[in-house]
């Protein structure tokens, strides 16, 4: 249904935040009753791309016209006024409100007296719904839904704001095959109506299905707009990670030593899939997979964060059971959080007693920490990694990032974890400390610890690995050793091909 | 420099000294019998019993909790005490069985927190009416009293001239400063306020020490249980009413954010003394009851205000 | 910082509109300042120290029942080393501890109103200058006369009792039993406390409606239950055949008396009660001899 004329035109879009150039002269266009699909890696700036379009991000430089004129779009409510809707992957209703409640929030129909015109709320709700299929009663709660049935709601919402434009962000991340299947139907609705469609998704059949055109962005920067009809899977992804290696990895290799972690079908219900490796003293072992893809998952529950429902853990060959962290730590384990601040450190407690806050039973007798003993063992390690801090005493709010990271890794060798599980060890750490924390797992690594590494950055994965294994919905998609990984290979897996 | 890393360190308890000082003054300035031995020790000795629950308020409140039910608590364990002595048992096992119901009631507290998941202001709650409802009950209503002197010396006798109810404060601060600063307990109560997710993810057993923060603070009530009792030579089972709500402001003057993982024993004790000044000098000053509660409010929200222009000069 | 500096100042300069003076004063120390019977005493006492020109404290704890706060008063009213303080007790036993402060600092006490648990007191060895009062059961004896006589010696009858333990409450819940007792035709089908107050007296004769919804007649210990049980049986439509007979006679019941919606109520007098207890501390300070017991007369107000 598509028509001749853009919709939507964005020109020389670029986004700078402190540090970071998000986004960099990005183009995009969309047409009448079209299906866009924007692609790119974790990072890649379609999230900055969108929050423009939607007004959360109003200091961008650039040109936006819509319909041929030229618009600003300065607030979310400036965005609605120009029909321009988004929905999120996280949806923004509100649970113990009715289905019609939601969509009208805000904007209730009253009554002459100044009281909300309760029927009319119900009554155009539920014809709304009705235009879509939804096939869902408007006077239901929100919470009573199932997740596809909150997204028509939302849908539904969109549309009660008369938007033109409406951009899903990963909508069927939390979908079943069939209610995916109602979906598409619905966006399809949505087209033949004139409704134009930004879809944001890492799931290749999706965009061959329902997309009609697609956009790749690669570090901030538009790389190439093309129909999908034509395309390859393999094209797409070449487009999506091209690029050449920026960084140096001081990678050292290690002759792998004795077992140090076996997992055997590993599960837990919705999340993980009878997951097996093995990993050895002096190894690190790269986990690579888009978000959602149960790598943390997976760390959580070696950890003992989480329950699983199946599957066993051996350590040193000897089967363990790990009910918690406390257990986890008690074999050895290390696990060094994805969320530095809101998992891996206590903030407003010193660098001191952030380090030894994993081992504190060690320096103290009957209750009684022995302030010498935890300041000496402290000072060993902030020497050793060199963090950087005007004293033991220090607020670990106060450090740098990449000596937060390095306060954490100190509180895991404090407790002599030589089983270490890293999540994203080097997120939103400058280069400098990126290698020196690069440099410290070559270190342990040839000390005899066995290292388990996470990271949505491919070039580090493969810069730091001495195998890989591809997660994809939560089992191990594949399995790359360090010479034949590539980011294609490695991203083909994580997409869900072979 | 080291007045500077001083003053970083305890710059808040400074603040809070600073407006203890200046009120004090303002006092001394208005009325002749304010600035006097005599009356200092008058004010350490009313302060006392909520410093002591304060004491106990500032743990939990620094595991980011909140305990309600410290009122009720002193309550029930107060006449429990009192029937017990009534009844004939000896001063130091109606003592002890103070101590024990205090315990007892915080650590279902604790429990229902830390296994229960139910968020600290629910459970405790709940516990507060639970515990007023218990001491009615098992004192019938009525108050109890009448004490031999030996057991009435806690809240009378002296020690080198001091009260001893104001040695008993002096001590359980000294101890309580120990506990938050030196051992595992008070580390892990400022972890678990900082950040509960990272302190459970360091192995630290999170429930154990909540279950053991709320206990201290039941323990702590049934302490100021005695000293009201000896103080009154009779325990009512509507004693207590409103002083979790004196020993929230008491921990909140002196520093200790309600978010948790944040705060100083020492400035607890200080805001509970800001208090009693006020409350002493005002009586002093003949000024009505009406008019006393709300210079209180308002000396609880400029103290904090005031924190919170210095906080944002320092960073 | 200056700011903090000035709003502590103009704090202070709040408090200094109420100067401590340095002649030696009486004080008047109260259950509590926010019930009417209080408000009439004070009244009466600032009458009588305007008169002899005294100067005149007038403190009280923000609950009735307070103890400990009622202590620290009378604490910090020694350290202000007033000439004597008369004192209407929070509670009959837990007062004695601040009684025997004042014993040593060579305070006088005269206590108002509510008794002091004389054995107690005595075992404890301190001293009262005199008690100044209604006799309560005397009173409680005249409101349970007037209901046998109203109901004809036939009848249901409940009860708002006080708190519990309370000498004032117990005594009038004594008298009012003594006179009932010889009335064969009257049955007591409640007895409830509503600790004193005007909600709970509503609440809870209330809930004895419910129970007993042929009640013909109620005695409330004090006017505040009795009036919130002239509104619970207001709001249910009764008026016209529940009596109800507080004690006290506040304004407030005066007025509901006047307009028949209370039948009486037992008059205290507690503005003559501050009056008294002001002359007779002057009296004592000049060293004259004072009774130990002054009573103030009691009478049953109606319409």
């Amino acid at each position: 249904m598509i028509s001749g004329r853009p919709v939507l035109e964005m020109h020389h879009i670029g986004q700078v935040f402190p540090g970071v150039v998000a986004l960099d002269d990005v183009h995009f266009d969309l047409m009448q009753g079209e299906v866009h699909v924007l692609l790119g890696e974790n990072g890649a700036g379609k999230s900055t791309l969108v929050k423009i379009l939607s007004g959360a991000n109003p200091r961008s430089s650039g040109q936006i016209l819509l319909d041929g004129v030229e618009v600003r779009i300065e607030t979310p409510r400036r965005a609605q006024e120009l029909g321009i809707a988004i929905i999120y992957q996280e949806l923004n209703l509100i649970p113990a409100l009715t289905a019609a409640e939601n969509i009208f929030l805000g904007r209730e129909p009253r009554r002459r007296s100044g009281f909300i015109d309760q029927k009319r709320v119900v009554t155009d709700a539920q014809s709304l719904l009705d235009e879509l299929h939804a096939g869902i009663d408007a006077s239901r709660r929100v919470c009573e839904l199932s997740v596809a049935q909150q997204q028509m709601v939302e849908v539904a919402r969109a549309l009660s704001l008369q938007a033109r434009i409406l951009i899903m962000d990963e909508p069927t991340s939390a979908l079943t095959g069939q209610e995916i299947g109602e979906l598409f139907a619905l966006i399809r609705r949505l087209t033949q109506r004139g409704v134009s469609v930004i879809y944001i998704s890492h799931r290749m059949e999706e965009i061959f299905e329902i997309g009609e055109r697609v956009t790749v962005l690669r570090d901030g920067r538009h790389i190439e707009t093309r129909p999908i009809a034509g395309t390859s899977r393999e094209e797409l992804v070449r487009l999506m990670v091209n690029r050449e290696l920026k960084e140096h990895f001081p990678k050292v290799r290690v002759e792998p030593g004795a077992e140090a972690l076996r997992v055997e079908k590993l599960s837990r219900r919705g999340v993980l899939e009878e997951i097996s490796f093995t990993l050895r003293r002096g190894e690190v072992l790269g986990i690579a997979g888009l978000l959602g893809s149960g790598r943390t998952e997976l760390a959580r529950a070696l950890f003992g964060a989480d329950p699983v429902d199946g599957g066993r853990i051996f350590i040193k060959g000897k089967p363990v059971r790990i009910g918690s962290p406390r257990d986890a730590i008690h074999q050895g384990i290390g696990y060094l959080t994805e969320d530095r601040k809101g998992q891996g450190l206590v903030l407003n407690l010193a660098v001191r007693e952030n380090i030894c806050l994993a081992s504190l039973a060690r320096f103290s007798r009957l209750g009684w920490v022995s302030r010498t003993r935890e300041s000496n063992a402290a000072s060993g390690f902030v020497d050793k990694l060199r963090i950087r801090t005007p004293g033991l005493g220090q607020q670990v709010r106060y450090l740098s990032g990449g000596n937060q990271q390095k306060v954490v890794m100190s509180k895991w060798l404090c407790s002599e974890s030589r089983i270490l599980l890293f999540d994203e060890p080097t997120r939103g750490i400058d280069v400098g400390a990126k290698v020196e924390i690069y440099q410290l797992m070559n270190k342990l690594a040839a000390d005899g610890a066995a290292i388990l590494m996470i990271s949505s950055e491919l070039a580090e994965i493969i810069g730091m690995s001495d195998r890989v294994l591809v997660m994809c919905q939560g089992r191990i998609a594949g399995e790359l050793s360090a010479a034949e990984a590539t980011q294609q290979k490695i991203l083909n897996l994580a997409l869900g091909g072979n | 420099m080291r007045v500077k890393s001083l003053f970083l360190q305890h710059g808040r308890q400074l603040t809070t000294l600073f407006v203890l000082i200046l009120l004090s003054a303002a006092l001394w300035a208005l009325s002749p019998h304010f600035m006097s031995l005599s009356n200092w020790l008058n004010i350490a000795q009313q302060t006392a019993i909520n410093a002591i629950i304060a004491a106990g308020m500032t743990f939990v409140i620094i595991s980011a909790g909140i305990d309600l039910s410290v009122g009720s608590i002193l309550a029930l364990s107060g006449v429990v005490m009192a029937s017990a002595l009534q009844a004939g048992a000896p001063v130091p096992l109606a003592l002890l069985l103070c101590l024990v119901v205090g315990a007892l009631c915080g650590s279902a507290n604790g429990l229902l927190i830390a296994r229960g998941k139910l968020p600290p202001f629910i459970a405790t709650l709940g516990m507060m009416s639970v515990a007023r409802g218990a001491a009615l009950i098992f004192s019938d209503g009525r108050p109890v009293s009448g004490f031999a002197p030996g057991f009435r010396a806690i809240a009378n006798g002296e020690f080198l001239a001091i009260p001893l109810p104001v040695w008993i404060m002096a001590a359980v601060y000294l101890i309580a400063h120990l506990v938050l600063s030196r051992t595992r307990l008070g580390r892990y109560t400022y972890a678990i306020g900082g950040n509960e997710e990272a302190t459970l993810l360091s192995g630290v057993n999170v429930k154990l020490h909540k279950t053991l923060v709320y206990s201290l603070a039941g323990l702590l009530s049934a302490l100021a249980a005695i000293l009201l009792t000896a103080r009154l030579n009779s325990a009512q089972p509507i004693a207590g009413m409103n002083y979790e709500l004196d020993a929230i402001a008491a921990t909140v003057i002196g520093g200790t954010s309600l978010l948790g993982g944040e705060g100083q024993i020492f400035g607890t004790l200080i805001g509970a003394f800001i208090m009693g000044v006020l409350r002493n000098g005002l009586n002093l000053l003949g000024v009505s009851s009406f008019v006393q509660q709300t210079v209180i409010g308002a000396v609880i929200i400029v103290a904090v205000l005031l924190d919170m222009m210095m906080k944002k000069r320092r960073s | 910082m200056k700011k903090a500096i000035l709003s502590l100042a103009l704090l202070g300069l709040c408090i200094g509109c109420s100067q401590d003076k340095s002649a030696p004063a009486v004080a008047l120390v109260m259950k509590t300042l926010n019930n009417p019977f209080f408000m009439d005493m004070q009244l009466g006492a600032e009458e009588a120290a305007q008169r002899l020109q005294l100067p005149l404290i007038v403190q009280a704890a923000e609950r009735e029942l307070d103890v400990e706060k009622q202590m620290q008063i009378i604490e910090n009213l020694i350290q202000r080393k007033v000439a004597a303080i008369c004192l209407t007790p929070a509670g009959s036993r837990e007062v004695i501890p601040a009684i025997l402060k004042a014993n040593r600092a060579g305070i006088p006490v005269l206590i108002l109103d509510t008794r002091v648990d004389s054995t107690a007191l005595a075992e404890a060895g301190g001293k009262v200058a005199t008690f100044i009062g209604s006799d309560n059961f005397d009173g409680g004896r005249i409101a349970g006369e007037r209901i046998i006589e109203k109901l004809g010696g036939i009848g249901r009858v409940a009860i708002l009792e006080g708190i519990p333990g309370h000498e004032t409450g117990d005594s009038r819940l004594r008298g009012f039993h003594a006179a009932i007792d010889k009335a064969p035709g009257i049955r007591i089908v409640a007895s409830q406390t509503a600790n004193w107050e005007r909600d709970q007296g509503y609440n809870v004769f209330q809930n004895i409606l419910q129970s007993h919804p042929d009640v013909q007649a109620v005695f409330g210990c004090n006017d505040m239950m009795a009036l919130g049980a002239v509104e619970a049986i207001a709001a249910a439509g009764r008026s016209a055949d529940i009596l109800v007979i507080g004690f006290d006679a506040i304004t407030d019941a005066r007025e509901a008396i006047a307009a028949g919606r209370m039948e009486a109520s037992i008059a205290q007098n507690p503005r003559e009660m501050g009056r008294l207890a002001i002359e007779n501390a002057a009296r004592f300070m000049r060293g004259e001899q004072i009774p130990a017991y002054i009573p103030v007369p009691i009478e049953l107000v109606r319409k």
